[in-house]
C-alpha cells in the first residue's frame, strides 16, 4: 500500500464529509460528516506515520479520536436538547444566534 | 536616666497618637485629653532629666548620641536613623515641650466641645513627635523627615475647621508655599550628600575642619539651598505669605506651630549647619539681609492689620527675621536665645489673644475690643507681660535677646544696618501698643463675656512668669559670653572688643524710644480706634496680590486649559472615541453573525483555503 493511495482515499473521504456538511441539514447527519472529515485526517496522519516510521502521527490520531469522542458526546446532547426545545433538528431552520 | 533612652522623647507623643488615633473613637474627651497632655508632660519631665544629665557633664562633652537603625546605605553614603541631643537640640526640645505642654493643657478647655476634639489632639501630638524628630535628628535626611512631618501637621491643623473655605485655602497655601522652600532643602541635601559623601551633621562638621580641599563654592551652595528651606519654613520674605493666612487654624495651633516651634525650625537648621556657614562666610550677608528685609516688611505690615491674630502673625514673621539677622551676623547663640524668649512670649500672646477671642465669642477685630482690662484682669495682665517682652522693655526677656541681636548687627554690618534693625524694633513697639489698646479705653464690644476658666488662665500665668524670667540666661549684659552661650558651647564669635559706652547709650536711647512709642500707640489707638491707617500696610504691601497675578492666575489658567482642552478634548476624547469606534465597528460587523451554520462552515473553509494558498505562495510553490 503506497502513500499516494492513502492520501487519495483521505482526500476523497474529506470531500465527502465536507460536501455532506454543506448539503445536508439534519444535525445528526452534520455530526456524522464532521466524524468523516476527522477520520479522513486521521487516515492521512496514520499513513504518513507509517511512511516516515515515526510515532508523532499516531499520537495525533489518538488525540483526535479522543477529542472527536468528546465532541460527539457534547454534540449529540445539544441535538437532543434542540429537538426537545424547538421540535426540529434541521440546522437550516435554526439561526436564532445571530448578532 | 540612662542616656541611651533619648528616643523616649519623640516616642511618647507618638505613642499618644497611636493610642488616641486607634482606640479613642468612643472615649470621652477627658480620657483623650489626659493621654495627649500626659504624654507631652512625661516627655517634658524626661527632657528635664536629660538636661540635668547634660549639665552634670563637662562643657566639652555635652552630647548624647544614639544610633537606632541603619536606614539605607548606597555606596559610600550611609544614612542612619540616629538621634543627637546636644545643647542646641536640648534648647529646642525644652521650648517645644515646655510651651507645647502648656498649649496642650490650654487646648483641653479651648477646644472643649469641638466635634473634632480627638482629631485635634492626635494632630497636635503628631506635630510634637515630628518636631522633636526634626530637632533631635543627627542627619539632614532625618531632619527633613521631621521637617515634612511638621509641614503636614501644620496643613492638617490650619485646615482643622475644614468646612470653612478660607481655612482650607489657607492650609493649601501654607503647604504649597512651603514646597518651594522644601525643594531647596531637598536639593541642599542631595548636593551635600554628593559633595561631602555624608549627611550626618557631626561628620560634615568634621569633614569641613579636616579637609582643606573642599571648595567654598559648593559649601556656599549647600548653605544657600538649605537657607531657602529655612526661608520657606520660617516664613521669611518673600515666602512669608502663608503665615498670616495660617491664622485660620485654632488659636492654640497658631501659638504652638506658627509662633513657638515650627516656624523656628529654619533658625534651628541654620544654627545646626553653622559649620557650613562659617566655612562660607560669603553667605552670611545674604542671610542677614533677607532677615532684615523681613523684619522691616513684616513689622510695617503688622501695623496695618485689624485682626488681632494677623497682627501677631506678622509680628512672628518679623521676630523670626531678627533671629535670621542674628544668624546672618554669626551670632548663633543670640539668635537661639531670641528663639527661646520669642517662643515663650509669642506663645503667651497667642494664648491670651485666644482667651480674648474665646471670651468675645469669636471676635478677632481689634476695633471691637477695648476696655477688657476690667473684665478679664488675668488675661490682660499676662497679655501685657507678653507685649512688654515683645516690645523689648527691660527687664522682660525680649529686651535681653533683641538687644544682643541689634548690637551684633551694629558690630558686624555697621550703622545703616543697625538703624534699619532698630527702626524695626521701634515699629514693633508701636504695634505692640496697638495690640494692648484693645484692653484699655472704652468698651467696644457687646454682649456677655465667657470668662476663661483656670485651665485657660494657668498656662497664661506660667508663660507670663517665664516671659519675665527667661531673660536671665542672657546675663551678663554687654557681652556675647552669656550663660546661654556658654551652655551652647559657643562663646563669643568675636570677643567683646566692646565699645560698652556706645552700646549702653544706644540701648538706653532705644529703650526710651520704645517706651515712648508704646505709650503713644496705646493712646493713639485708644482714642481713635482706627486700626487700618493704610490699605498698603493692611494688604502687606500687595505681595499677596502680586503673587496672585504673577503665579496663581497663570497657574489657574494653565490648570483650566489642561482641564477644558487637554483633559476634556484630548484625553476624554480619545477614551470616548475608542468606545464609539468599537460600537460602530461592532454594529457593522455583527451583520456577519447570521446564525446560519452553513455560512460559518463556508467561511471557515474559505479561510482555511486562503491560508493554505497563501502559505503555498509564500513558500515559493506553484
Amino acid at each position: 500500500m503506497n502513500l499516494e493511495s492513502v492520501i487519495f482515499t483521505g482526500i476523497v473521504l474529506f470531500i465527502i464529509g465536507a460536501a455532506g456538511f454543506f448539503l445536508r441539514g439534519n444535525a445528526v447527519v452534520l455530526l456524522l460528516c464532521i466524524e468523516i472529515m476527522l477520520n479522513a485526517v486521521n487516515l492521512v496522519l496514520a499513513g504518513f506515520a507509517r511512511y516516515l516510521y515515526g510515532t508523532e502521527g499516531q499520537v495525533f490520531v489518538l488525540m483526535i479520536m479522543t477529542v472527536a469522542a468528546a465532541e460527539a458526546a457534547v454534540g449529540l446532547a445539544i441535538v437532543v436538547a434542540l429537538r426537545r426545545l424547538l421540535g426540529t433538528t434541521d440546522m437550516n431552520r435554526i439561526h436564532f444566534l445571530k448578532g | 536616666m540612662p542616656t541611651q533612652t533619648i528616643w523616649i522623647l519623640p516616642a511618647l507623643p507618638a505613642l499618644a497618637v497611636l493610642v488616641n488615633g486607634l482606640f479613642g473613637a468612643s472615649w470621652r474627651p477627658g480620657r483623650i485629653a489626659s493621654i495627649a497632655v500626659g504624654s507631652v508632660g512625661l516627655a517634658l519631665v524626661a527632657a528635664l532629666g536629660f538636661l540635668a544629665e547634660l549639665f552634670s557633664r563637662p562643657a566639652g562633652d555635652r552630647r548624647i548620641a544614639v544610633n537606632l537603625y541603619r536606614w539605607l546605605s548606597d555606596g559610600p553614603l550611609t544614612i542612619d536613623i540616629g538621634l543627637l541631643l546636644d545643647p542646641l537640640s536640648m534648647v529646642l526640645v525644652l521650648v517645644i515641650l515646655f510651651v507645647g505642654f502648656l498649649i496642650h493643657l490650654y487646648s483641653v478647655d479651648y477646644m472643649g466641645g469641638d466635634p473634632g476634639y480627638r482629631r485635634y489632639f492626635v494632630c497636635l501630638n503628631l506635630f510634637v513627635f515630628f518636631m522633636l524628630l526634626l530637632v533631635l535628628a543627627d542627619s539632614l535626611v532625618l531632619t527633613f523627615v521631621g521637617w515634612e512631618g511638621v509641614g503636614l501637621c501644620s496643613y492638617l491643623l490650619i485646615g482643622f475647621w475644614y468646612e470653612r473655605t478660607p481655612a482650607c485655602d489657607a492650609g493649601r497655601k501654607a503647604f504649597v508655599v512651603n514646597r518651594i522652600g522644601d525643594f531647596g532643602f531637598l536639593l541642599g541635601i542631595l548636593l551635600a550628600a554628593g559633595a561631602f559623601g555624608t549627611v550626618n551633621y557631626e561628620e560634615i562638621a568634621r569633614l569641613l575642619e579636616t579637609d582643606p580641599a573642599l571648595s567654598t563654592g559648593i559649601v556656599a551652595a549647600v548653605a544657600l539651598l538649605l537657607f531657602l528651606g529655612a526661608v520657606g519654613k520660617s516664613a521669611q520674605f518673600p515666602l512669608h505669605v502663608w503665615l498670616p493666612d495660617a491664622m485660620e487654624g485654632p488659636t492654640p495651633v497658631s501659638a504652638l506651630i506658627h509662633a513657638a516651634t515650627m516656624v523656628n525650625a529654619g533658625v534651628y537648621l541654620l544654627c545646626r549647619i553653622s559649620p557650613l556657614l562659617e566655612k562660607a562666610p560669603a553667605v552670611l550677608p545674604v542671610i542677614a539681609s533677607v532677615g532684615l528685609a523681613t523684619v522691616l516688611y513684616a513689622s510695617l505690615s503688622a501695623l496695618g492689620q485689624r485682626d488681632i491674630k494677623r497682627v501677631l502673625a506678622y509680628s512672628t514673621v518679623s521676630q523670626i527675621g531678627y533671629m535670621i539677622v542674628a544668624v546672618g551676623c554669626g551670632l548663633y547663640s543670640a539668635g537661639l536665645f531670641h528663639l527661646v524668649t520669642h517662643g515663650i512670649f509669642k506663645g503667651l500672646l497667642f494664648l491670651a489673644a485666644g482667651a480674648v477671642i474665646h471670651a468675645l465669642d469669636g471676635e478677632q477685630d481689634l476695633g471691637r475690643m477695648g476696655g477688657l482690662l476690667k473684665e478679664l484682669p488675668v488675661v490682660s495682665v499676662t497679655f501685657l507681660a507678653g507685649i512688654l517682652a515683645l516690645a523689648g522693655v527691660f527687664p522682660l526677656s525680649g529686651f535681653f535677646s533683641k538687644d544682643a541681636i541689634l548690637w551684633g548687627s551694629f558690630e558686624h554690618y555697621g550703622k545703616a544696618f543697625w538703624l534699619a534693625a532698630a527702626a524695626g524694633a521701634l515699629v514693633t513697639a508701636f504695634y505692640s501698643g496697638k495690640l494692648f489698646s484693645a484692653f484699655v479705653g472704652r468698651k467696644a464690644f457687646q454682649g456677655p463675656l465667657h470668662r476663661p476658666g483656670p485651665v485657660l488662665t494657668v498656662p497664661l500665668m506660667v508663660l507670663a512668669s517665664s516671659a519675665l524670667l527667661a531673660g536671665l540666661p542672657g546675663l551678663p549684659l554687654f557681652t556675647e559670653d552669656t550663660f546661654f552661650a556658654r551652655f551652647l558651647g559657643r562663646p563669643a564669635g568675636v570677643p567683646g572688643a566692646g565699645n560698652h559706652t556706645l552700646e549702653t547709650i544706644l540701648m538706653a536711647g532705644q529703650l526710651l524710644l520704645v517706651l515712648v512709642l508704646l505709650i503713644a500707640a496705646i493712646r493713639r489707638f485708644t482714642v481713635s480706634r482706627n486700626y487700618s491707617p493704610s490699605a498698603t500696610l493692611a494688604g502687606g504691601f500687595g505681595i499677596d496680590r502680586f503673587y496672585e497675578r504673577l503665579i496663581v492666575r497663570p497657574l489657574r489658567a494653565l490648570a483650566g486649559f489642561s482641564f477644558s482642552v487637554v483633559d476634556r478634548r484630548f484625553i476624554d476624547g480619545a477614551v470616548n472615541g475608542i468606545g464609539t469606534l468599537s460600537m460602530v465597528l461592532g454594529k457593522y460587523f455583527s451583520g456577519l453573525q447570521t446564525g446560519i451554520l452553513r455560512r460559518y462552515a463556508a467561511s471557515l473553509a474559505a479561510g482555511a483555503f486562503a491560508l493554505l494558498a497563501l502559505s503555498v505562495y509564500l513558500s515559493g510553490g506553484y
